[in-house]
């Protein structure tokens, strides 16, 4: 019988895509049916599995009305992402364009700028930055004190900026108050911005030169649009990595749930968070999505 | 002033500017590390001695030898390293070969399949955790096994944990490297493969003598990112290890094990200017593998990003 050239090529893509194909059933589908499911039952832990009786929408009800803690850490959690994700975009951008320049030590600059994402696991994290919960209280303190708001406050009348409800001193107290923990999260977007810039074809920026585009020109005009898809990037990457940490409050009050054996509870609440994130970055998708430049197209 | 002065002094301006914010960033990275460093040797008595800040009055190996002891620190190092080589090799092959698969195969349901992978990515892992544990905890692959043997196995506790998904890239943070791998495969021109057909290699040989040597870089990347984070485990492997088999894990409960061997006591609450001692030279162990592996490798992390083909 003879096969025709489509169809092998056909079996063959199902073939190196099948082993993993099998595991994502395995491992992921199924639990993840699986956690939709349990949402919508009341599951108890039993000597042979779980056991489940139907409760509807009873846990997601729970979960948005009874419960005290869920529908406010939910809502600081919102905040605090929908603060800290354009910070560290912003962020991350402009350190990106830094290390791109040439300058002597720029690898090492680049090494330090990326050492937390090596680092960073949860406890160490916590431990180090001073987090009282896991103990390591000392650190912090000291750390604060040199970034004492009082500096910055002092620093900013110095300079004649007095009122201190002006955006530029509330964007400044912001990213000094939280800076440890915004260089922290930066690393991975540093270094895809900066895999961007590099991309940034010579034409371009020699036409950019040819027409006497300064910095600020060639910013917008030129780094901007070459960079955009990557903002996509980044943005969702971001959102997610604020969802998975350690120190996100919702999951903390998901993992406390669980460990009262309250897995459908849990489940409702973690499904409930993902979607409403899901909707969020999906709407700052749909609407990102024709300010960005596609070389290509 | 002449403008050729003018803008000279700009860019110096500029340049001191810029060193300063860089230099003041990489403080800010470093201060909690140099911190650790700090404490970590310091005798545990001069926690107490107020005019201690930075240097040590008397250093000491102490702490460092007391985590060392505590955490059975040979075997669970050893147990981690494993544990990790292996889930990383398993994971770069098993994504590679399925990124491939999506890159330059045409088969029917390839847009849905791919929507699975971007769900792998979007799907945080404390969703499909509970369910996953309740699959290792009776394996039992389409009740096959308990026919045959009568019986499921138990996996939890064993490094089969981590390494199945990883044979099957579903690994940690798979999706992100079947769709590097993919974009990457992508990337290089339908020549070479066009040329290996005509010297009539089939797609498993074009695959292994022609793809793989030239998408080395983004075999590299993940490969790093892949030890990177599965030595940073400890939510995944905190729910699948219930002893403290790596080394994330013994950091995570270094309070309770430190309770115990030290004060005799596990809910003893020592407060944190004790403990800290301890506590940092548990972290200063603990990164200290990858910090090394860093050092020697950081070339290749900082500049993986853009030779892997992911971005342009």
């Amino acid at each position: 019988m003879k096969r025709s050239y489509e169809r092998r090529r056909r079996l063959y893509g199902y073939g190196f895509i099948g082993v993993w194909l099998l595991g994502a059933i395995q491992w992921f589908l199924i639990p993840l049916i699986a956690s939709v499911l349990y949402s919508f039952q009341e599951v108890n832990p039993n000597k042979g599995g779980m056991t489940g009786i139907w409760v509807g929408l009873s846990n997601y009800r729970t979960a948005f009305f009874s419960d005290p803690n869920f529908r406010t850490n939910l809502l600081d959690a919102l905040r605090d992402t929908a603060l800290q994700t354009p910070l560290i975009l912003i962020f991350s951008l402009f350190i990106a364009v830094l290390l791109n320049q040439k300058f002597r030590g720029r690898t090492l600059a680049r090494a330090m700028f990326f050492l937390p994402v090596i680092i960073a696991t949860g406890p160490v994290y916590n431990i180090i930055s001073g987090n009282m919960a896991t103990g390591g209280g000392s650190s912090a303190e000291q750390f604060s004190t040199l970034f004492e708001t009082n500096l910055v406050d002092r620093f900013l009348t110095y300079l004649g900026l007095y009122g201190t409800d002006s955006p530029l001193t509330t964007l400044i107290r912001l990213i000094t108050d939280n800076l440890q923990s915004l260089v922290w999260h930066s690393g991975v977007q540093i270094l895809i911005f900066l895999a961007a810039l590099q991309s940034i074809p010579t034409s371009a920026r020699e036409a950019a030169e040819i027409e006497g585009a300064g910095a600020w020109d060639f910013f917008w005009r030129i780094t901007l649009p070459y960079v955009s898809p990557m903002i996509l990037a980044n943005l969702i990457y971001t959102v997610l990595d604020a969802f998975t940490a350690p120190d996100n409050v919702v999951m903390q009050r998901v993992l406390a749930v669980r460990q009262d054996s309250l897995h459908g509870l849990a489940s409702a609440m973690a499904w409930s968070y993902f979607l409403v994130v899901l909707v969020v970055v999906g709407i700052v998708v749909a609407l990102l999505r024709h300010a960005i430049y596609y070389e290509s197209e | 002033m002449s403008p050729k002065t003018h803008s000279r002094r700009r860019v110096r301006l500029w340049r001191l500017l810029r060193g300063v914010i860089l230099f003041g960033l990489c403080f800010v990275i470093a201060f909690p590390l140099l911190y650790m460093l700090s404490c970590a040797f310091r005798d545990p008595a001069d926690m107490n001695d107020p005019t201690v800040l930075w240097i040590p009055r008397h250093l000491s190996l102490q702490p460092i030898r007391d985590v060392l002891r505590v955490t059975n620190a040979g075997t669970t190092l050893w147990h981690t390293i494993r544990m990790n080589l292996l889930s990383a090799v398993f994971q770069v092959i098993s994504c590679a070969v399925t990124g491939y698969g999506f890159a330059r195969f045409r088969f029917p349901g390839r847009k849905l399949l791919f929507f699975i992978v971007i769900l792998m990515i979007l799907v945080p892992n404390q969703i499909i955790l509970l369910p996953q544990y309740m699959q290792f905890q009776e394996f039992d692959v389409l009740g096959l096994l308990r026919l045959t043997t009568g019986s499921t196995i138990k996996l939890i506790n064993t490094p089969w944990v981590m390494y199945l998904p990883a044979i099957s890239a579903n690994g940690i943070r798979a999706g992100l490297m079947i769709l590097l791998f993919r974009q990457s495969f992508r990337g290089l021109p339908q020549e070479l493969e066009d040329a290996a057909c005509l010297d009539g290699c089939g797609p498993v040989r074009t695959f292994v003598y022609i793809m793989v040597p030239n998408a080395s870089s983004a075999f590299l990347t993940v490969f790093l990112f892949s030890v990177v984070w599965y030595w940073n485990d400890s939510y995944v492997s905190g729910m699948f290890f219930t002893n403290q088999e790596t080394v994330a894990l013994a950091v995570k409960g270094l309070r309770t094990t430190l309770n115990m061997q030290l004060f005799g006591n596990a809910s003893v609450n020592a407060g944190a200017r004790e403990t800290i001692v301890w506590l940092e030279a548990g972290c200063l162990l603990s990164l200290a593998p990858m910090l090394l592996f860093y050092i020697f490798l950081q070339k290749y992390f900082t500049e993986s990003i853009e030779r892997s083909g992911l971005v342009a």
